[in-house]
């Protein structure tokens, strides 16, 4: 059953927007949503949420209209936006204690433990926070009703790598727990751990919606070898047939097993290796490219 | 309709505006009730008849011979027009303008409550403000004026001209409120809520200044609350009082309206 659908959905802002998009998770699914900056993610989840009326097309939550019944698909829904703005007068703690109040959730229980686990002490005024921290206070206004179903806006944005692990391992143990998660990102590495299927969107429109996994195995990943000498690099990019040198350095791209690679490293006085991160157009690219050859 | 809990939470940050303009309007009510002199009544008609443009610009004209119309013309001209406008300006701006705005009313509206109920709270903070006020600075000028001058204010009269504020007061928030449900940006919402207050009440002082501008006298809804007319209980100031009544109650009526059907781009 699907929990969380939108159907033809259309918002024109004159070139931007989004145009014709169809999508939906399933009941129990982390599913990722991603898409560059200016996509149309953020536009598709205002139409969620009940913020904006759809021009054509449609959007439900359990089966809600999420226009005329928003309200109703709120009670069992956590919100995260992108863009937080909170009652910037107030402590986190007194902010997090009037949306519980707000919204009667009378157990505090869970509020506390999302507080602990992400290290976060909310006693201070929210306009003195710093991004990481704004970011946790919304991460806990989202999970502290204990929502079945959960919707998040770029959820890691300003949240350092530790914290961004402690969230990850939230989102796995809520998916456990049975939680639908709609999760929007402009970074492939932050679904890549959490969702099962993801949905691509460039320009407003559907790219692709498809299995992380089939996705990853497109994907050509891109290893930077630095060696000892440019005399070696040289010879070390002949062997990969690779063009792309700089000084000692060589960036290799492979699709899929990396063992040749391990074999040839051993050959040459290899001083380092890294991954440098891939943007998401990129990996689109890479997918379309690849499906082409097939 | 109606969440407690924003309710509480409005009046919680409201109330330290509240007791700033009421520590204002008490220090210019205890000096305007001070300088009443049941002799003076006199002098004052001579300076009217002196410099009447003067005392018209700001609302002060013959009636101030007894204290009622002394305060009606001292406070009730220009005093408890602008504070309590800056008043309502100010709470629709921290009531809604701020939360559209900058976005934090993603908080209030994606939670199982209805944007009616949200905007329908919002108002009745609104308005408790300003009742709040106005019932302070009746309470305030009944008992400023017995001490200094017991049994001198017609307090009947004083209190429908406290009504007839209040009522105007209501209406200006209500344009205040109106505009901020309509408008997204700061820049509109307060420029055109406040905007039509402020540039009314500009033309009404400048009407009431001289001849040539006696034209744009009726121009503006600032005419239906006339002090004169209600301290002299005459039919048409306390229509007028009834008019602003009901058509505040149609502007807060509209602004709830246009706010539960809007797009909100938060």
């Amino acid at each position: 059953m699907s929990v969380i659908e939108i159907k033809n959905l259309t918002r024109d802002y004159g070139g931007k927007g989004v145009f014709d998009l169809t999508l939906s998770v399933e009941s129990g699914e982390t599913f990722g949503f991603l898409g560059p900056n200016g996509a149309g993610k953020t536009t598709a989840i205002r139409h969620l949420t009940g913020f904006l009326k759809p021009q054509k097309g449609s959007c439900a939550v359990n089966g809600l209209d999420c226009w005329a019944e928003s309200p109703k698909i709120h009670g069992s829904l956590g919100y995260l936006p992108g863009e937080i703005a909170f009652f910037d007068d107030m402590t986190g703690l007194d902010f997090l204690n009037f949306i519980a109040e707000y919204r009667r959730v009378k157990d505090k229980t869970r509020m506390r433990s999302l507080l602990e686990r992400f290290e976060l002490d909310a006693r201070g005024k929210i306009k003195k926070m710093s991004k990481g921290m704004k970011q946790k206070v919304g991460i806990t206004a989202a999970f502290m009703h204990d929502p079945a179903a959960l919707i998040l806006d770029e959820p890691t944005s300003g949240l350092d790598p530790l914290m961004q692990s402690r969230f990850i391992e939230l989102i796995l143990e809520e998916n456990k727990r049975g939680k639908t998660i709609l999760m929007s990102s402009h970074m492939f590495e932050e679904v890549e751990r959490t969702c099962r299927r993801v949905a691509i969107i460039k320009n407003g429109r559907l790219a692709t919606v498809d299995s992380i996994d089939k996705l990853k195995a497109a994907q050509v990943k891109k290893y930077v070898i630095t060696l000892e000498n440019e005399k070696a690099a040289l010879a070390f990019a002949k062997e990969f047939a690779e063009e792309d040198v700089s000084e000692t350095r060589v960036t290799v791209s492979i699709a899929g097993n990396i063992r040749e690679l391990i074999s040839q490293m051993n050959k040459y006085p290899v001083a380092g290796i890294s991954m440098p991160g891939q943007s998401l157009e990129e990996i689109f690219m890479q997918y379309y490219g690849g499906n082409k050859n097939v | 309709m109606f969440n407690a809990t924003l309710f509480k939470s409005g009046i919680k940050g409201g109330i330290k505006t509240l007791a700033l303009f009421c520590a204002v309007l008490t220090m210019y009510y205890l000096i305007i009730v001070q300088m009443f002199d049941p002799a003076l009544g006199k002098m004052v008609q001579e300076l009217a008849a002196a410099m009447p443009e003067l005392m018209a610009i700001f609302g002060m004209n013959l009636n101030s011979a007894t204290l009622t119309g002394f305060l009606a013309s001292y406070l009730y001209g220009f005093i408890i027009i602008m504070f309590p406008m800056i008043f309502s300006i100010l709470s629709v701006n921290r009531l809604i303008v701020r939360h559209v705005d900058g976005g934090s009313l993603v908080f209030l509206v994606a939670a199982p409550i209805k944007r009616r109920d949200v905007a329908f709270t919002q108002m009745t903070v609104i308005l408790s403000g300003l009742l709040a006020l106005t019932l302070y600075v009746s309470v305030l000028g009944i008992v400023a004026s017995e001490i200094s001058f017991p049994g001198e204010l017609e307090t009947g009269k004083f209190i429908l001209l406290n009504l007839g504020a209040l009522a105007l007061h209501m209406f200006i928030a209500g344009i205040c409120f109106l505009s901020a449900c309509i408008f997204n940006e700061t820049k509109y919402s307060v420029g055109i809520g406040a905007g039509i207050p402020v540039l009314g009440f500009i033309i009404q002082m400048l009407s009431n200044s001289g001849e040539k501008l006696e034209g744009f006298k009726y121009a503006t809804f600032f005419s239906l609350f006339s002090t004169d007319g209600l301290i002299a209980m005459r039919p048409n100031a306390v229509w007028g009082m009834v008019a602003l009544f009901f058509c505040a109650i149609a502007l807060f009526i509209s602004a709830i309206a246009v706010f539960t059907k809007k797009d909100l781009h938060i």
